[in-house]
């Protein structure tokens, strides 16, 4: 059994089971920490739905307040409203208490700077050493700031920003009638609201009630979905959507209650963006490679990351792309509305392109290029990645090689991606290629090879 | 070596100077422990002085008691008295103060409640402390954590109580200054013009400032220079000072005299002796003589504990409480039977206008019926090691008097006493004496000088 990471402390933040592990301790020093790096100031602080969301958010201001930081706390939102909020509200940064796509016992601090974006490597380095140093910025009593509550703006910011970059009245038309299924997290207490107010869709919701618990894994993923395809068979919905407790990721039931593969939801999104906006297509490694297909046809070009959102921003970022993502982990990062992943600019991007070719999800997915995919992972002793990872390459000769995460193997039509897991001791193998056949004899080989 | 006292763990909870000495980690911690302490169900209450820190420090207490599984219910700005009043009426586990007291603007403490609204007894106090120094706390898993709930209503139910030991309508026509010192008592006192009818003239009411207008001691130079010049000319009969938590109260007269805050329990005790069983008065070696002479007057007896609110709870604890008639300290903080012996400033203030509607006299008529009692305080810096010595010193030194070692030296003879003792809150020696009559002046500066030259 491989020992699960309880409590992470590192240069994406603090993660870990909340109780004896994440305590409020650690969350008060980090939250201290925080203010000390960004420069006292004004941050903003708000979370999603999980139970242990109250008691790390008034630990995280206690040290924000104790380092001289205002505290403007935003309550209950998605974590890209958070962060787009951030960005207007004249914030030195800003804290997400959410776990994201982790079960209920977890929770962590997403970190965003000023510009309600991800801090870069380097910042994030810097500001873990001063975690560990304990060097903090103690506040005295004349220099102590209060707490501020807003919890209505954020939300109209967010919606606002989404709508500048779709046809509303064209989507408003079709009143589409779509399914939701909030997981009770973030998204409960806007997302509705988006799809029947704004966007003027006939929703079929459940699980929109932010006080209960997640009522199915946290993370949206096609054996999770059973209850919303149902919803969607049932009140022949024309598409079903799915968040995590965060409300950033997204995944997609078609009308015929069948869960959309997350590659080819980004594929689409990217089909999509391309046509609003210049600039080119980041993903990570491990993304299908439908996406080459999509900006080939568009004349755009594919750069590849090192799984993780931070590191897929950041090269957003540098390249100025117009669309980014990560296909398994259902994110589309859309820089134009905001640099972080959002499952409501996925949502108005889908029902936008309904509209406009009065096509079906289903009908729009068939159309992108099928690609076969395989996921697993595997068990490795420590000090043996090395000899695995060669054996790989010379496994496969012939093959394109890419060291930048992990070991990725490239062919005219199908790859392998073998990574460690940033969480576990485990090596994660992803494999793709034209046909299932193909895509199974591909998975099997190199399997046979990591157990031996 | 300044800070040296910038902090202090103790019996009496967690006390310092914020950012200085007293951390968020500490708050974290100490909140934490008081989470794992608690053996009985139900919510904790937690309050406020109006401090800057007391925002920060809030955040981390309700984070410390919802890991422990408790559920919290902040009260807000309020003072201490009436958050330990709800414990008992909510049925809590206990109850957390934030609040420094008299203490200067950049001081803040944390002062725990058990379940009767009470201070914890050194016994549990001392637990409390080995499990914050052990860290050994009782985090609930994800799914059992506290909430955090909002509650009202619970200042109406403290003066409903307060209205059934004092008659609210005899009191309600005294014209009342009182100097809030922007602490919690304006919250009590305007919402009682609000719902009574009284008519306080409140200053220094504001909250929520970085700063106080004036420091928060209750001593009667404070109360000659900010209160005692307002009372002829708002023809007030009344004027009260209050330190920033309201269990301290000090007095001015209906003539702008400033009284000293050793009155308040004489005066006090004055009122409750006739009225109750309870013969006792319990309170510390340093408090004035002129309480003896009022317990002499009713048949009373009073009980001397050593300095500090830990060596009053003990002693009280140790009597039954029918026994008691009050408790309290030279400071100005009196704590009364009928609620459940809690340092109330509201409370005190209430028992002396009462006395004065009892009596049909004018606060300086009824002052004036005291002997006079002049005391001289002095404090000079500590030097540790060498206090031992020096009281052993000054002990044969005034050998002909009745010595008591109970807390430093305290020695009596029938006019005059004096007591040299280390305080528990800052670096020095405090000296003080008192006689009957004129001030002590040749014995306090010997003693001065021994304790200076023994430095």
């Amino acid at each position: 059994m491989a020992r699960q990471h309880l409590l992470k402390i590192g240069v994406s933040g603090i993660r870990g089971v909340v109780g004896e592990f994440l305590t409020p301790a650690l969350a008060c020093s980090f939250g201290q920490a925080f203010g000390t790096y960004v420069g006292r100031g004004r941050v903003i602080v708000g979370r999603d739905t999980r139970a242990t969301g109250p008691m790390l958010q008034h630990a995280t201001q206690c040290g924000l307040l104790a380092a001289g930081c205002e505290v403007v706390d935003v309550g209950v939102l998605p974590t890209p409203t958070i962060q787009m909020y951030v960005a207007v509200s004249g914030a030195r940064g800003g804290i997400a208490l959410t776990a994201s796509h982790n079960p209920p016992e977890y929770n962590a601090l997403k970190l965003f700077n000023g510009q309600g974006q991800f801090f870069n490597h380097y910042e994030r380095t810097e500001l873990i050493d001063l975690f560990h140093q304990s060097d903090f910025y103690q506040a005295t009593n004349e220099e102590m700031r209060g707490i501020r509550r807003d919890y209505q703006t954020a939300q109209q910011i967010h919606m606002g920003r989404v709508l500048k970059h779709v046809d509303l009245d064209l989507i408003r038309k079709h009143r589409f009638r779509v399914a939701l299924d909030c997981v009770n997290g973030a998204g409960s207490v806007m997302t509705p609201r988006f799809l029947t107010d704004i966007l003027g869709c006939d929703l079929r919701a459940m699980s929109i009630d932010p006080t209960k618990p997640f009522p199915r894994e946290a993370e949206p993923k096609p054996e999770s979905l059973g209850e919303l395809a149902a919803l969607v068979s049932r009140d022949k919905c024309q598409i079903g959507f799915a968040q995590d407790p965060d409300g950033d990721r997204l995944a997609v039931v078609d009308e015929t209650g069948h869960v959309l593969d997350n590659d080819d939801v980004l594929a689409l999104a990217v089909g999509i963006a391309l046509e609003k906006m210049p600039g080119d297509v980041v993903v990570n490694l491990t993304t299908s490679s439908v996406i080459d297909d999509v900006a080939r046809a568009h004349g755009r070009k594919v750069c590849r990351t090192p799984v993780g959102e931070a590191n897929v921003v950041e090269m957003i970022q540098s390249i100025k792309a117009a669309i980014g993502g990560e296909g398994s982990n259902g994110g589309i990062i859309f820089p134009a509305v905001h640099l972080c992943r959002d499952s409501h600019t996925g949502m108005a991007f889908l029902l936008e392109r309904m509209a406009q070719t009065g096509l079906s999800i289903s009908e729009l997915t068939a159309r992108l290029p099928r690609y076969y995919r395989r996921f697993g992972q595997v068990a490795y002793g420590h000090g043996r990645l090395g000899s695995l990872m060669q054996s790989l390459e010379e496994r496969f000769p012939d093959a394109v090689i890419d060291r930048t995460d992990g070991l990725k193997l490239t062919w005219p039509g199908r790859w392998i991606h073998v990574r460690t897991s940033n969480t576990e001791p485990l090596l994660r193998l992803a494999a793709e290629a034209k046909s299932e056949t193909e895509v199974e004899q591909l998975y099997a080989t190199v399997m046979e090879l990591l157990a031996g | 070596m300044r800070d040296q006292k910038a902090l202090r763990l103790s019996h009496v909870g967690l006390r310092g100077v914020v950012g200085r000495g007293m951390t968020a980690a500490h708050v974290v911690d100490f909140a934490s422990a008081f989470g794992t302490f608690l053996d009985r169900e139900g919510p904790v209450l937690i309050g406020r002085d109006p401090r800057a820190s007391g925002i920060m420090i809030r955040e981390g207490v309700i984070a410390g008691l919802l890991a422990c599984g408790r559920d919290v219910l902040d009260l807000g700005l309020v003072s201490t008295p009436v958050i330990q009043h709800s414990i008992r009426r909510r049925d809590a586990a206990g109850g957390i103060s934030i609040g420094a007291s008299h203490n200067a603007a950049e001081w803040n403490a944390l002062k725990f409640f058990g379940s009767r609204g009470t201070y914890l007894s050194t016994a549990e106090a001392g637990e409390l402390l080995d499990i914050y120094h052990l860290r050994k706390f009782t985090f609930k898993d994800w799914n059992a954590v506290g909430r955090l709930d909002p509650t009202e209503g619970a200042l109406d139910r403290y003066l409903d109580d307060l209205a059934q030991v004092f008659n609210f309508e005899q009191l309600k026509r005294y014209r009342i200054v009182i100097d809030c010192c922007n602490g919690t008592s304006a919250v009590v006192l305007r919402h009682m013009n609000e719902r009574f009818g009284f008519s306080f003239i409140l200053l220094n009411e504001q909250q929520e400032g970085v700063t106080f207008a004036h420091e928060p001691l209750i001593n009667a130079k404070t109360i000659a220079l900010q209160l005692a010049p307002l009372m002829q000319p708002l023809k007030a009969d009344a004027g009260f000072l209050f330190d920033a938590d309201s269990d301290r109260v000090g007095i001015a007269t209906e003539e702008g005299q400033a009284v000293s805050e050793e009155i308040m329990l004489p005066l006090i005790a004055d009122y409750l002796l006739p009225r109750g069983a309870g013969k006792l008065i319990i309170t510390n070696l340093s408090t004035s003589a002129l309480v003896d002479e009022i317990a002499a007057r009713h048949g009373g007896k009073v009980v001397r504990a050593a300095v500090g609110r830990q060596a009053t709870i003990d002693a009280l604890s140790s009597y039954r409480s029918d026994q008691i008639a009050l408790a309290g300290e030279g400071t100005g903080a009196v704590m009364m039977p009928q609620f459940e012996f809690v340092y109330d400033g509201i409370a005190s203030m209430l028992a002396v206008l009462s006395m004065m509607h009892e009596r049909q006299k004018k606060l300086s008529e009824i002052i004036a019926g005291y002997p006079r009692y002049s005391m001289l305080k002095g404090e000079l810096p500590l030097t540790s090691a060498g206090i031992p010595s020096l009281l052993m010193d000054l002990q044969n030194q005034y050998a002909d008097g009745r010595v008591n070692t109970l807390d430093g030296l305290r020695v009596d003879w029938p006019d005059r006493w004096f007591h040299v003792r280390v305080s528990q809150t800052e670096p020095i020696v405090r000296v003080i004496c008192e006689r009957r009559g004129d001030p002590p002046a040749v014995l306090f500066e010997s003693l001065m000088e021994r304790v200076r030259s023994a430095a």
